[in-house]
């Protein structure tokens, strides 16, 4: 099967080098992943992030549709407002993480994983025929640019004539940037301070359009020192950040409850898809959770290694990285509840080697020096 | 994106990148070229083989690791490793910066000096590589 492209792919084949990514043919890296990872840490960079998944649902019926099948309430939601949630299925498995704004009264707009753009379009749907509401994917109609750091918000404030910095984190708002109108709102996968960008009715024949879009920002970002990223740093950037990848730290056989995010299951609201399933786990208690992990002899873990505690196996990494901040290993992977403690000494099996390691809290970094709740910008 | 690379001809080649110098008649060091360096981009890790180990013509004897990728280094020659670089244990991209001088991998007591006739000069080499970006 041919692999699908962005609207900024011939920036990305000239700029970068590219790798298959849940079918899109994207930039890992373009200067190297620790330069890219530390310019946003430190400064600012610009990330094309179009190949996610974007829908919107419409109706009557539309808050209604989604209370029914996200874990966390959005019907109380104020216009422009966004709220990240899980979709489960009817054991409580995670089906996708994602992101719903409230555009209109009864419209929303939904931003969803890549790996899962089929699935998760198909799940929405099914579960619209019980309500007065419409579905339309609008995922090829819509550059998505994530522009992210410390600096991300003098890089836009250039360009336009909006406050950018009254949007609240996890709210969004229709913006002029230059001469373009773009919904843009305060989010991003990064643990910094950062904004995602929506140019709408953008189909892929309007190369040229997103071309431009994606200069003016990297001409007003220059003096800030912005650089493009690829996918390579996302990651070190998301899991730096203790954020959860979809596939790795989370899937349909793992609940919301398990991986940290008992914060967006609200049980107090009406029936939803996986609610009696995550009520019977929530009176039982979970035996498993989702830990942190930092390597303290050298080497880098990686998903599917090992973790050891006493020599016997405890569970697996999800997820694992050099990262290049703290120049140390770093993971996420579940674990039985008593291994999940702070300051548990455990080992990681990497080739066949025992790696010492510790069960740390997340984000990784030291959140008054780094990311979006920094100290003293 | 076009990339020129760096081949010494005092040295000699194989076909997955690794170098080495032949010193003091029948020893030789080991290291990667610049072109595997720069496949490999900012390594972050390195595991080398112990002192003594005897290592095999074409077998994998080290690792090198980026931030998302792992790398087998495999031995040119045969023989036993006498003295690897301990520098890279705490500066890794020496390897990046001078793959042919400070990030330098292993020195190999050579079993068998007809191994070295089977290796490519630099001009085999550069045409080597040159195949592998068109491909």
């Amino acid at each position: 099967m041919e692999l699908q492209k962005t609207h900024l792919y011939n920036f990305h084949k000239s700029n970068g080098h590219l790798i298959d990514f849940a079918g899109f043919e994207m930039p890992i890296w373009y200067d190297g992943i620790i330069s890219e990872h530390l310019a946003v840490r430190n400064d600012v960079g610009i990330f094309d992030v179009t190949h996610m998944g974007r829908c919107i649902v419409e109706g009557k019926g539309a808050a209604d549709l989604l209370n029914y099948i996200l874990t966390r309430d959005v019907a109380s939601s104020s216009i422009g407002q966004g709220r990240y949630s899980v979709m489960c299925n009817e054991n409580g498995g995670i089906i996708d993480d994602l992101v719903a704004f409230r555009l209109e009264d009864e419209k929303y707009f939904m931003v969803y994983n890549a790996s899962n753009r089929k699935k998760d379009f198909e799940f929405i749907k099914k579960n619209a025929q019980s309500f007065d509401a419409k579905v339309k994917d609008v995922s090829d109609e819509i550059v998505m640019v994530a522009v992210q750091g410390p600096k991300s918000v003098n890089v836009l404030q250039n360009i336009s004539d909006s406050d950018l910095s009254s949007i609240r984190y996890y709210w969004g708002s229709w913006v002029n940037i230059e001469d373009q109108k773009v919904f843009i709102t305060r989010t991003g996968y990064t643990g910094e301070d950062g904004f995602e960008i929506f140019l709408w009715d953008t189909p892929l024949t309007e190369v040229e359009k997103a071309e431009r879009f994606w200069q003016i920002i990297l001409g007003a970002g220059r003096e800030y020192g912005i650089k493009p990223i690829g996918l390579g740093a996302r990651d070190t950037l998301r899991l730096e950040a203790g954020m959860c990848l979809y596939g790795n730290d989370m899937n349909e056989d793992t609940t919301p409850l398990e991986s940290r995010l008992s914060w967006v299951v609200q049980f107090e609201k009406k029936d939803f898809v996986g609610k009696k399933a995550l009520l019977r786990q929530k009176s039982e208690g979970i035996k498993r959770k989702l830990a942190g992990f930092r390597l303290l002899e050298k080497g880098v873990p990686r998903p599917g290694n090992k973790i050891l505690f006493d020599g016997k196996e405890i569970g697996q990494l999800t997820s694992g990285t050099f990262s290049p901040l703290l120049r140390y290993g770093i993971g996420l992977g579940h674990v039985f509840l008593k291994y999940a403690e702070l300051g548990t000494q455990v080992d990681i099996s990497i080739r066949n080697k025992t790696i010492k390691a510790e069960v740390t809290d997340i984000p990784f970094y030291d959140t008054l020096k780094y990311g979006r709740k920094r100290q003293n910008v | 994106m076009k990339e020129s690379y760096d081949i010494p001809n005092n040295l000699q080649y194989t076909s997955k990148h690794e170098w080495v110098k032949v010193i003091d008649g029948g020893n030789a060091i080991v290291g990667i070229t610049d072109y595997a360096q720069k496949m490999l981009k900012e390594v972050v890790y390195v595991e080398l083989p112990s002192i003594g180990k005897k290592a095999t013509k074409g077998e994998s004897c080290a690792i090198a690791e980026s931030v998302k990728s792992v790398s087998d280094i495999y031995s040119p020659i045969s023989g036993e490793i006498f003295e690897i670089n301990e520098e890279l244990e705490n500066e890794p991209d020496l390897i990046n910066k001078e793959p042919y001088e400070q990030g330098w991998l292993f020195k190999i007591r050579i079993n068998d000096k007809k191994e070295l006739d089977e290796l490519m000069n630099s001009e085999e080499y550069e045409k080597h590589i040159e195949a592998l970006s068109k491909s």
